[in-house]
């Protein structure tokens, strides 16, 4: 299988942000963590237990203090590379008196799409803001600026997504929309790798799961041998955590 | 090419369409229009005051919109952090910055130009010739001055962690930079070596601005307005825009998004 994102012995301590203070603080240590083509991987694990330092060093945004990462066998600062590549912070936020056509054609431009309106207009669609192109953000609901987030991400037709929190702020038909959204993409190939605390969406679109604690990956498992061992991935989760408290 | 092109028109249409801004250039319209009323009190030199006052509301109101555009959009980088989304995509650091620069100095040239235009009028209004070179070329180098205040306020935005002591450092910048020239010349009659060399340094580290206030010197004759003097200042400013420019961009190429 095709490897898109490996990492070994990958670390991130953070410095003090004063000069005169000399305590650091580890955000993740020693990840060896590999993720395959078409595959969609959830990160699970508590708050601070370092999934979003892990997936904002992978995305370039904190540079690792060591160990080696690869996105498709390539550094993530090759602009080729971030040309495959979605990303949807949690709860995004865009400008409230720009609209949502406006945004997308924003990030269109940067990747420089051709046949652009026809992409946005897509790429709305895919995410169900049909009828909402040309409305103020200021209009939008938590949901439809959630939706927004992922439509950004998507404009480029990544290869890749990486969704950080994407259920966040969504309510429960809001779940299941963004649910069906991430199934469909992965039908078509994409690779999906995201932090979520809701267990029980993890399980029911993850392919893969791993457990971070404490800025370590305790544990990385297919989700058909968790529920075959486990009861259900909440269980999973539970003795991963208490266990190695 | 095409992502500085994006940012910068991104930009604009964030700083065109928000309302605090759009306030204040409405208001900075009435300030300018406010000159008439200050003319009035002049009796002789009516067009002289005119003139002087309007350059100075200009000078001073683009500023304030230049600060408050900082502040806005450092404000949605940092707190809210829409600059993560934008560090992923395929473009790289230095389009990012330069790109906000454009958009930042354009939005400044265009509330420059419709404060000018505005000036421009008052001035026919009062039966006088609004086509003045050293009006037109004052308001210019009003610009000029913004546009390297803006370059250092890209520099803070980029290095500064909180956003009130970006705004801070800017506007001490701008004091300085107004102040330094009369420091250099206060501190060359004095004896102390030091205060000498610290008052040097900051003298050439900081821009300095009032190279660029041609306003109070509109009806002079003595060489202000010689084109070596405006070539001069000129090159200074893209110098140090530059300058400035290449440290954001080093800075910023390696900074971290937490």
């Amino acid at each position: 299988m095709e490897i898109v994102i490996e990492t070994q012995n990958l670390t991130k301590i953070y410095k003090p942000l004063d000069f005169w203070k000399k305590e650091t603080q580890t955000g993740i240590k020693n990840i060896n963590l590999t993720v395959y083509k078409g595959e969609v991987f959830g990160l699970l694990g508590l708050n601070g237990a370092g999934k979003t330092t892990l997936m904002k060093t992978i995305l370039g945004l904190l540079q690792p203090t060591s160990g080696t990462l690869k996105i498709f066998g390539d550094s993530i600062n090759n602009i080729k590379i971030r040309q495959r590549i979605g990303y949807m912070p949690e709860l995004p936020y865009f400008p409230k008196y720009l609209k949502a056509y406006e945004i997308m054609e924003y990030f269109a431009d940067i990747f420089d799409i051709e046949n652009k309106k026809e992409r946005i207009l897509k790429t709305l669609e895919i995410v169900g803001l049909k009828g909402s192109e040309y409305k103020r953000i200021k209009s939008f609901s938590k949901g439809m600026q959630s939706r927004l987030g992922m439509a950004q991400a998507l404009i480029n037709d990544p290869d890749i997504l990486f969704l950080d929190e994407p259920m966040s702020g969504l309510d429960p038909l809001g779940y299941k929309e963004m649910r069906d959204v991430l199934i469909n993409l992965n039908k078509h190939g994409k690779t999906i790798f995201f932090n979520s605390h809701i267990l029980s969406e993890v399980e029911k679109i993850c392919d893969r799961v791993a457990v971070m604690h404490r800025g370590e990956l305790k544990d990385v498992k297919k989700v058909k041998q968790i529920m075959q061992k486990y009861k259900s991935m909440e269980d999973y989760f539970i003795h991963n955590v208490k266990e190695k408290k | 090419m095409k992502s500085i092109f994006a940012v910068a028109e991104y930009i604009i249409k964030q700083n065109f369409r928000n309302k605090i801004l759009n306030v204040l250039t409405i208001f900075s319209v009435f300030i300018i229009g406010f000159s008439l009323a200050i003319s009035e009190l002049a009796q002789e030199s009516e067009i002289r005051m005119l003139k002087d006052f309007g350059l100075f509301s200009i000078s001073l109101l683009s500023f304030i919109i230049l600060l408050l555009s900082v502040t806005l959009q450092m404000f949605e980088e940092t707190e809210l952090k829409t600059m993560h989304i934008i560090m992923v995509k395929p473009i790289k650091r230095s389009e990012y910055l330069i790109g906000k620069y454009l958009g930042l100095i354009f939005t400044i040239f265009m509330n420059i130009l419709l404060m000018l235009v505005i000036l421009m009028l008052i001035i026919k209004l009062r039966n006088s010739d609004p086509w003045d070179l050293k009006l037109l070329l004052s308001a210019f180098f009003v610009f000029v001055s913004i546009c390297i205040i803006s370059s250092v306020a890209i520099l803070f935005s980029v290095v500064a962690t909180s956003v009130p002591g970006c705004i801070l450092f800017i506007f001490f910048t701008y004091v300085l930079g107004h102040l330094t020239i009369h420091l250099k010349n206060l501190v060359m009659a004095s004896e102390n070596t030091l205060l000498k060399i610290i008052v040097d340094i900051i003298y050439y580290i900081v821009p300095n601005l009032e190279l660029f206030n041609l306003k109070n010197k509109l009806e002079t004759t003595y060489g202000l307005f010689e084109p070596s003097y405006i070539f001069l200042i000129f090159s200074y400013s893209i110098l140090y825009i530059f300058i400035i420019l290449l440290i954001s961009i080093k800075y910023f190429e390696k900074k971290e998004f937490f």
